[in-house]
């Protein structure tokens, strides 16, 4: 009998942690708004100038991989933190080097797995979003397959039900979904979710 | 006498070397001349390009409610002149029609062309072996599908890729015959080795020799050799493990099996013995250096296709 007890409220007590997902990562962005909106801003300036993405290929963040998209070609190359063959690779695509290094570097310190800008349509017309992921070790719950906090920030405000569920604005009774995943309310322009992948 | 018998002789020895040598000459211009047919696309980008010029606008299709034919048409024609722009769609199961579609686009546009016009005007079109002809839940959803990136507003491409998906049928697609909303992303259009190279014969006329399959790699002593060797000629499809190629999480158990259809375009070895391959998926070309045992590690089929000459089997 006892034994059934704790069983149930082990449970219980998995079943509240994971829907304490969404208190976690509003907690989250409201105390770590500053930095996540800096890394989402710069990364927006840079990748106008040229378009990349930032990758941490490992839990431990001492690798990092950076995606360059140039009008033909996609080159994906791997490096280790502060190794010169980094800022080699960047000057050789024209990437700022302080401001792309610097951006790797914040996006170390708050564990921002991944960084892109993904192209979005409204109406037939092109939109683009940051699309950013963050391993949260506070998150890290065995059993609970979701482990990436995902925020996405648009360059307009967007529209949301009264469940603060993000909208299709075609439709507006249709979600809108990125990777399959509903996307909610933080402010006009983020939202978040939660995912068991990182992009 | 003897300076007559060996006149004779070397004039004999003479014959011999000539048919010898003519016998050669002609087995090479044999085998160059299957060459140039073995290179020879069914159709070309210019016959397409002539066809679907003559069509200068579609009318609406009752039958395609969410299919826009200014957008139809208007994808088409990019994907006769920008083969690779070919859009798979975000978080979908099409990676194995777009790589078979990379084949399609580059060996025979015209027909291409044709089918898809025929397909939105009639419902249905015959290419290669397969008549392709979709159930009513295609024709309800094809235009309309959401949040795939450009896809979105790429009707053509939705049409053809859940038409494939629709028409050929795997193992991996036992359980869901019948497509909803939403099964693009399902097992519903997932493609198995045996399916993905079934699909290449029935549709073009092209020579598959396929090494691999879903569950075991390939037993081949060196991939880099062989994947050199295979794109001397034709076209070289491989079958990866995209949890490793393209990681999206920290898991260290990863699903040992392949999930993903490429087509290389390139390798080469660089001087520090990493190697470089370019490939082409989700409408891009990528390029990538990895080690010789990423690569045995990520390969799990290796399709090389070659042009089939005249009638050959």
């Amino acid at each position: 009998m006892r034994n059934k007890i704790k069983i149930v409220l082990l449970i219980n007590a998995v079943l509240l942690l994971a829907s304490c997902a969404s208190t976690n990562i509003k907690k989250y962005y409201a105390d770590n708004k500053l930095a996540l909106d800096n890394i989402s801003q710069t990364y927006r300036e840079q990748n106008a100038k040229g378009s990349f993405s930032i990758l941490f290929t490992d839990k431990s963040f001492k690798h990092v991989s950076i995606e360059i998209a140039t009008d033909t070609i996609k080159y994906i190359y791997e490096f280790e933190l502060n190794e010169k063959r980094l800022g080699d690779t960047l000057i050789k695509y024209h990437l700022p080097v302080n401001e792309t290094e610097g951006l790797i570097t914040a996006m170390k310190a708050i564990k921002c797995s991944w960084i892109s800008n993904l192209d979005y349509y409204e109406d037939e017309k092109k939109g683009s979003l940051v699309f950013m992921s963050i391993r949260s070790k506070s998150f890290n719950i065995p059993l609970v397959d979701k482990k990436y906090y995902i925020l996405t920030y648009y360059a307009q405000p967007q529209y949301y039900d009264s469940e603060g569920r993000l909208l299709d604005r075609k439709k507006r009774r249709r979600l809108r979904r990125i990777n399959k995943d509903i996307f909610y309310r933080i402010n006009d322009k983020v939202c978040y979710t939660v995912s068991n992948l990182f992009r | 006498m003897i300076k007559y018998a060996v006149q004779d002789f070397y004039n004999l020895i003479n014959k011999k070397i000539l048919v010898f040598l003519l016998s050669i000459s002609c087995a090479n211009f044999a085998n160059a001349f299957q060459n140039i047919n073995a290179d020879k696309p069914t159709s070309t980008k210019e016959d397409a390009v002539l066809f679907i010029n003559k069509i200068k606008e579609l009318q609406p299709n009752s039958n395609w409610p969410d299919i826009n034919p200014h957008l139809f048409l208007e994808n088409i024609k990019d994907n006769i002149n920008n083969p690779l722009n070919l859009y798979e769609g975000l978080n979908t199961n099409f990676c194995g029609y777009a790589a078979l579609s990379y084949l399609v686009l580059h060996d025979d546009p015209l027909g291409y062309a044709k089918c898809m016009i025929e397909l939105y005007n009639n419902g249905k079109s015959k290419f290669g072996k397969s008549t392709l002809h979709p159930s009513l839940n295609i024709h309800k959803i094809a235009g309309g599908l959401r949040f795939k990136g450009v896809m979105d507003i790429r009707p053509a491409d939705q049409l053809w890729f859940l038409c494939l998906a629709d028409h050929f049928k795997g193992y991996l697609n036992s359980f869901n015959h019948n497509y909803q909303l939403g099964d693009e992303d399902t097992f519903w259009a997932a493609v198995n080795y045996e399916k993905f190279n079934r699909m290449i014969r029935d549709l073009l006329h092209y020579k598959v020799v396929a090494r691999g399959s879903d569950l075991l790699r390939p037993w081949i002593h060196d991939t880099y050799k062989y994947l050199s060797k295979t794109m001397q000629n034709g076209v070289t499809i491989m079958y990866v493990n995209n949890t490793i190629l393209h990681k999206k999480n920290y898991n260290l158990v990863r699903a040992g099996v392949p999930t993903h259809f490429i087509v290389l375009l390139n390798i080469s070895k660089a001087e520090n013995g990493l190697i470089n391959i370019v490939y082409w998926d989700y409408g891009f070309r990528t390029l990538r250096q990895l080690t010789p045992a990423f690569l045995r590690k990520i390969t799990f089929g290796i399709s090389h296709c070659t042009k089939k000459i005249n009638n050959e089997e």
